[in-house]
């Protein structure tokens, strides 16, 4: 192959893996608010953001990859029953492996640094008079009690642009303490308590399920939960019957 | 084998398995693991209002497993783990408890919860809640993923402690405690109900097998 049809070629793959990076990016930017619930809560909108930046951030390198074998399709097929002849390894261009290495590690340190960081985030609490929820599995339905009030219910009521603690427990089994539209997921654990905050900031139904697989009817173990106004919510925990 | 041949047996292996597996998912789709259905009695002096009589036993000798108790005779179960009752309907619903018991393990399920009024009948006296240290077993019903029904009903089915014996079926027992209470289905749906007192064996925070088995103390209710 000639020097001129060479850089033709490399061209084609350069453009290949821009068109692929743009689609790549395109889906991360508007893929996960559309495929994913709806977000109603501060920790769903992070885990949809860092679902977009995420995709952003692999687009080049799976458009890297998906481009360079449509070139290798293109230009390397081999004709014939004989075994081609070995090409020179990729361990000996220096430039490559650098710059392969180089951006491997500032992608890995920027997912970790954003990880971390969105972890952090996450499990924090603003400390201004969060509602306190006990969560309790039992297979296969979930309660939530109120303390201090004797209210509990078999689906859950919160107030709008509140904070919420949950204490998560299980009385039999490990289950998987779900809010599918707030971003939360925990373990509840037999014999453990374990803390999960979160502030719903939109009106409306959401869906809540068991997500360890916890016997004969796991896939039942599902409720709804209610986001109600501040006063609507207050007069729902009145009207409720007073548990001894 | 040229080209054209083995793109015609990839092909033909695809669509030999991928038939294989939708015949498989479609056998077990159409395989329902429950019992022939109780239907709810229809009222004849109240409109849009049946019965349905069920029984708890400490074994599985008076109810639809079968000649000796089927596989598990020392197993407790329900009479029928498969209930259809019409839509837009009051059931009222009688529970035969003849079983013993002891303390819930989660005192949420001491209450009545979505009946009729929020109460049941319990050997007559009407009450909304029961003593937790003293429960044989409870009927919890719930909506399942899909449904978009969000139907609750659990109603604690107080230990049997009478000593008059009774028989049944195959079963031999005392008289049982009688609970009554009544809920109103909406619109076409299948729910899931269990027992919500450890009654399995000793694994798994006593919910394994009657618990942890089709048949026994779990069902559906399908609102047809």
């Amino acid at each position: 192959m000639t020097t001129s049809n060479n850089k033709k070629s490399y061209r084609g793959l350069f453009l290949t893996w821009a068109i692929l990076t743009i689609a790549g990016a395109l889906v991360g930017i508007f893929g996960p608010s559309r495929l994913m619930p709806r977000s109603m809560s501060d920790n769903m909108h992070l885990t949809i953001l860092t679902m977009v930046v995420f995709t952003v951030a692999a687009a080049p390198v799976a458009a890297g990859v998906y481009a360079s074998a449509l070139y290798a399709l293109r230009h390397w097929a081999h004709k014939g029953s004989e075994v081609p002849p070995s090409g020179p390894a990729v361990r000996e261009n220096a430039m490559f492996v650098t710059t392969w290495l180089i951006v491997s590690t500032l992608l890995t340190v920027f997912l970790l640094i954003w990880g971390l960081g969105a972890l952090a985030v996450d499990n924090s609490s603003t400390g201004k008079n969060p509602l306190v929820v006990d969560v309790t599995g039992q297979q296969w339905v979930w309660s939530f009690s109120y303390p201090g009030t004797h209210v509990s219910s078999p689906q859950l009521y919160l107030p709008d642009n509140r904070e919420v603690e949950f204490r998560v427990t299980s009385k039999d089994v490990t289950h998987g303490f779900w809010i599918v539209n707030m971003g939360i997921q925990v373990d509840a654990n037999v014999g453990v308590i374990t803390t999960i905050h979160t502030t719903p900031d939109k009106l409306g139904l959401f869906n809540i399920r068991c997500e360890q697989f916890c016997g004969l009817n796991h896939a039942f173990m599902v409720t709804v939960g209610h986001v109600l106004t501040p006063s609507q919510f207050a007069s729902w925990l009145s009207s409720q019957p007073q548990q001894a | 084998m040229n080209r054209s041949k083995s793109l015609g047996v990839a092909l033909a292996s695809v669509l030999l398995g991928g038939g294989a597996l939708a015949l498989a998912g479609f056998a077990l789709s159409s395989a329902s693991p429950h019992q022939a259905a109780l239907n709810c009695i229809p009222s004849q002096t109240a409109a849009h209002t049946c019965s349905l009589s069920l029984s708890t036993f400490p074994d599985s000798m008076a109810g639809e497993q079968g000649n000796n108790g089927g596989v598990h005779p020392d197993w407790v179960s329900y009479s029928n783990d498969n209930l259809a009752v019409p839509a837009n309907t009051t059931v009222d619903v009688t529970i035969n408890q003849y079983d013993s018991g002891g303390s819930l393990n989660n005192t949420f399920f001491d209450r009545v919860m979505g009946t009729v009024g929020g109460v049941a009948i319990i050997d007559g006296k009407t009450v909304s809640s029961v003593d937790p240290t003293n429960v044989g077993h409870t009927f919890t019903l719930r909506g399942i993923p899909g449904s978009g029904k969000t139907l609750f009903v659990s109603v604690p089915l107080p230990a049997d402690s009478n000593t008059k014996p009774v028989n049944i079926g195959q079963g031999q027992y005392t008289k049982p405690v009688v609970v009554q209470f009544s809920f109103k289905t909406g619109s076409k749906a299948v729910y899931e109900w269990n027992c919500e007192f450890p009654c399995g064996s000793t694994r798994e925070g006593q919910f394994g097998e009657a618990m942890s088995a089709y048949g026994y103390m779990s069902g559906t209710l399908t609102v047809n």
